[in-house]
């Protein structure tokens, strides 16, 4: 295989310097001359009419100089889905009632944060409480309290603006019911009649937090000279944030500039439309004048999405030697009192397990349903640590009841390179049957297993896949490059840096293909006007789609290269090398141009041309727009990555508590671009599936969540965090990656979970089917175990 | 209402008036224009703001500004010299001991208060003494490790430095 000099290279971050030392700019750190503070107005209340507003006293407040609520933008809806099925159910502002305690009511922006909180002081609203639904099988029964009317679109949905040419009608929730998705293949009866054993269990999974570092902010600055809006925001892709703000706010998209800023962390919280930013852009406009909202952590914690709560059935039948052959799931999703991405986790929770394990009948059954609780959207692995925890806990309990090794177990009925999935994706690369080689032989599996009991020790195992991107709006990206006169180039790619890694990886892969370093790629990322169309972080397709791009901007800057120098050097091109901003022959080096040379010499000689590239990918370029979410039928990603780990804990009998000894990873990302990012990204997941496992949950009473601070909400920190984490990198080459690269920044966190929950098992013989695995839990199962 | 207040920030002399409920890490931020210091649950719990008070580590949204009147502050501006990374930064470029950056000025200072009290820790010890700060993205490890080195090359230059002083 061909050397590489860039990529595959344990490279130090291009951003470091300036994150060290202070001055990296986040979007929290942004301000503007004259700009005012926005607060926000929430409910009390997890259902209730409102009556009236009375904002009289709020606006007379010197220093006031705007209060907004619904009656002065209208019914304005959003939403993370938005299809003709199922149309955006989210307000900007309550309009008629609360369904959920912390719903946007009402806002101000003030010339201080002071006076805008007295402000909010001073805003009364009348509400009228209605009967509330906290559980979703309740929600479910007839006669359970109907949190949403019909909702009759006004406009187009937004898959329909995005081209897909069907007519959008109106929703009603019948039962409180906000989503529906079947799928499978295969005759699921029949696999059951042919299975030797069968189980069935269920599994709770609560809400967490994504308790990214940087709260959640908006800055808006509408100017009215050129009627258009300037944008900072915590976001993971600008375009749907502008398609929506553009939507909401009635401006042209092109109106909508969302600009860089360093992201403090995202993991999924970020990518939905907040009501803060329409609100930010709505106060901006009403002032002229920038307008900042900055929330508070419990603000972030009540109002920016939560992960999806679940119930899960699984029930799987297997031959006695291990082989499944049929897997039957019911999924109930709580995604709370708007649908957020319900439709969309129930189609992954199917899709995400697809590709690890051949099961030749599956049937999946998912349902959402509205409670009057906080949203829920997408967390790192959206719907795969769920899924991910019941499935993999249940084939351990499976290979248990069997008298099997759970890690053999798995490998038999692991998929393999060149493997078709039933919805027609392939498996390109599959590092699956290596890396749970790899990481038995690291952890020492063998010895381990099922002999630590006595000591109150256990090691287990979780498997987990991800997507690779998918067709989500605007269904790809494109990146540019443009050779400067010095001989660098500069990089124009809409890719957003939250701490991945995006834009050292991007400059990577484009100084590879340029036989440049990493110091002479020039990088603009992440701003909407200079960069081209980007489908966003998210469902990772950060390398694998945008990088790919990247790889292609730069092969056609390589090909202008080529094909001037090799004109102008009287050379062929396959004789040309490109090396230290440097063009010149293999058989004669004397041949030789630098590249500042050669921009001189291509404008002087072709009529101005200074050497710019384009390059673009679509997630799969085989097929139009999406897939079905309800379903799941068509492509839906042309790679996969895939993670395996396998944990070792400790658990103390007298307290209940599980300590995590050591964790050692496979991943398979095809190719590391870097292989320090990537060892990063694993252990960022391994500790957040560690805190997941453990004690992550939102407690929610009667709507209310009684656990919004750190101090309550307990994420990882340094002392609960393993004495080793093992990473190895199981290298398989994608034929559709850059240089091979798959994407690694979201399945070992479900894998971690399910590694940890099966390793409890080993140690004490609780299979405990509720996260988290707290203390009080671990006692009470020893308790019931007793008895 | 407002109180006159004088700081000393990264060795700099600051007046600032200011109201007596404001914290810190607010006038850090919006009056003295250094925003470095992040602020990400204001309540004491992550470590996020933390500077160097008068020599002391301390969580800058707990205290309030006028409590800091005459004092002396270090904020993360202050750690390089010019634009000559301080050992530990360096350490956590090298190390990948960053990620999305937010919480790494509040490490970095924990880290250097804890360096000039245990100047050759355990891994053990760094643990315990970092455990004020959190970080979401990192899981921690590389942050160990680059604590750790850089508390090796600070020793190091300390003997060189000793020794071109005699
Ligand atoms: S912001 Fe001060 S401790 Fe969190
Ligand atoms: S690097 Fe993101 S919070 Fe620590």
């Amino acid at each position: 295989m061909k050397k590489h000099s860039v990529v595959g290279k344990s490279l130090t971050r291009v951003d470091g310097i300036a994150k060290a030392t202070g001055r990296a700019k986040f979007t929290y750190d942004m301000e503007l001359p004259n700009m005012l503070w926005g607060r926000i107005l929430r409910s009390p209340y997890p259902h209730a009419k409102i009556i009236n507003i009375d904002t009289s006293e709020a606006k007379k407040l010197p220093g006031v100089k705007a209060v907004i609520t619904a009656k002065d933008i209208g019914p304005v809806r959003y939403g993370f889905v938005d299809t003709p099925r199922y149309p955006a159910d989210q307000l900007v502002l309550a309009t008629d009632k609360v369904r959920y305690i912390g719903e946007e009511v009402a806002a101000v922006a003030a010339t201080s944060k002071d006076i805008a909180d007295e402000a909010l002081s001073l805003i009364k609203v009348e509400y009228e409480e209605l009967p509330a639904v906290f559980d979703p099988e309740e929600a479910m029964q007839d006669g359970a309290p109907e949190i949403h009317d019909e909702i009759v679109p006004d406009r187009p949905c937004a898959w329909e603006d995005w081209g897909v040419a069907r007519k959008a009608r109106s929703y009603k929730a019948e039962n409180n019911i906000c989503a529906i998705s079947q799928q499978g293949h295969g005759d699921i009866e029949k696999g059951f009649k042919e299975s030797e054993y069968i189980r069935e269990d269920k599994f709770y999974i609560p809400s967490t937090s994504h308790m990214a570092m940087e709260p959640h902010v908006a800055l808006a600055n509408w100017d009215p000279s050129f009627q258009k809006f300037d944008v900072w925001l915590t976001h993971m892709g600008y375009e749907v944030k502008r398609y929506w703000l553009a939507r909401a706010l009635d401006v042209p998209i092109s109106r909508v500039r969302v600009r860089k800023a360093y992201v403090g962390g995202a993991f999924g919280g970020k990518i939905d439309p907040f009501s803060y930013e329409f609100l930010a852009a709505f106060l901006s406009r009403m002032t002229l004048r920038p307008v900042k909202i900055s929330l508070t952590r419990e603000e972030v914690f009540i109002a920016c999405r939560l992960s999806h709560r679940f119930i899960i059935n699984v029930k799987t039948g297997v031959k006695k030697d291990g082989t499944i052959m049929a897997q039957e799931i019911k999924a109930i999703d709580d995604p709370g009192a708007y649908r957020g991405s319900s439709p969309v986790v129930l189609f992954l929770t199917h899709g995400f397990r697809r590709p690890i394990y051949n099961i030749p009948n599956a049937k999946h059954e998912g349902i959402g349903v509205y409670t009057n609780k906080s949203i829920c959207m997408p967390r790192r692995g959206h719907g795969s640590p769920q899924m991910s925890f019941s499935v993999e806990s249940q084939l351990d309990q499976i290979a248990e009841d069997l008298g099997l090794d759970p890690a053999e177990l798995r490998l038999k009925n692991f998929r393999k390179k060149g493997d078709v999935l039933p919805n027609g994706d392939t498996l390109h690369s599959c590092g699956l049957a290596e890396g749970i080689q790899k990481a038995m032989e690291v952890s020492g599996w063998k010895e381990k297993r099922g002999k630590g009991r006595d000591k109150n020790r256990g090691i287990g195992i979780g498997v987990a896949a991800m997507f690779n991107g998918a067709q989500y709006y605007p269904f790809g990206a494109a990146a540019t490059m443009k050779l400067n006169p010095d001989g660098t180039f500069t990089l124009f790619c809409g890719a957003i840096e939250f701490g991945q890694g995006s834009d050292t990886a991007m400059s990577q892969i484009a100084a590879e293909e340029l036989g440049v370093g990493l110091d002479d790629i020039i990088l603009v990322s992440a701003d909407s006007e200079l960069c081209p169309i980007d489908h966003g972080n998210w469902l990772s397709g950060g390398i694998f789609v945008t990088g790919e791009a990247v790889r292609k901007a730069a092969v056609n800057v390589r090909e202008q290269i080529l094909d001037f120098a090799s004109g102008w050097l009287e050379v062929k091109e396959d004789d040309l090398v490109l090396k230290d901003r440097k063009v010149y022959a293999k058989s004669d080096p004397e041949k030789a141009m630098t590249f500042a040379e050669l921009m001189i010499n291509s404008i002087q000689a072709r009529n101005g041309d200074p050497i710019l590239g384009k390059g673009f990918c679509k997630p799969v370029p085989e097929v139009e727009f999406y897939p079905s979410l309800s379903k799941g039928t068509g492509r839906w990603t042309n790679a996969y990555t895939f993670s395996i780990i396998i944990a070792e804990v400790e658990v103390d009998k007298e307290t209940g508590k599980v300590k995590v000894l050591k964790l050692t990873s496979a991943e398979d990302c095809g190719y590391p671009i870097n292989p320090l990012a990537v060892e990063g990204q694993v252990e960022s997941q391994a500790v957040q599936g560690l805190g997941d496992a453990l004690f992550e949950q939102i407690i929610i009473e009667n709507g209310r969540i009684v656990n919004p601070t750190l101090t309550d909400y307990k994420i990882p920190g340094t002392l609960d965090i393993p004495e080793e984490i093992n990473v190895n990198h199981i290298i398989t080459n994608d034929p559709k990656g850059p240089f091979g690269a798959k994407e690694v920044g979201e399945s070992s966190r479900s894998a971690a979970i399910a590694a940890i929950a099966n390793a409890v098992y080993d140690a004490t013989g609780l299979r405990i089917k509720e996260l988290p695995l707290t203390p009080e839990r671990v006692l009470q199962a020893f308790m019931d175990k007793k008895e | 209402m407002k109180k006159r207040i004088e700081l000393t920030i990264n060795g700099e002399h600051y007046e600032f008036n200011v109201e007596p409920w404001r914290t810190l890490v607010e006038v850090i931020r919006e009056e003295a224009g250094l925003t470095g210091a992040k602020e990400s649950c204001g309540t004491g719990e992550c470590g996020n703001c933390l500077v160097i008070l008068d020599g002391k580590p301390v969580n800058s949204c707990l205290v309030l500004a006028v409590d800091a009147n005459g004092k002396d502050i270090l904020t993360i501006e202050g750690v390089a010299e010019g634009e000559k990374l301080h050992p530990l930064q360096k350490a956590f470029v090298d190390h990948g001991a960053i990620q999305c950056g937010f919480c790494t000025p509040g490490m970095i200072l924990a880290a250097k208060s804890f360096l000039e009290k245990n100047p050759k820790p355990t891994r053990m010890e760094t643990k315990e003494a970092m455990e004020g700060v959190l970080c979401r993205c990192t899981g921690y490890v590389r942050i160990l490790d680059a604590v750790l080195a850089a508390s090796q090359e600070m020793m190091q230059e300390n003997k060189t430095a000793t020794k071109g002083g005699k």
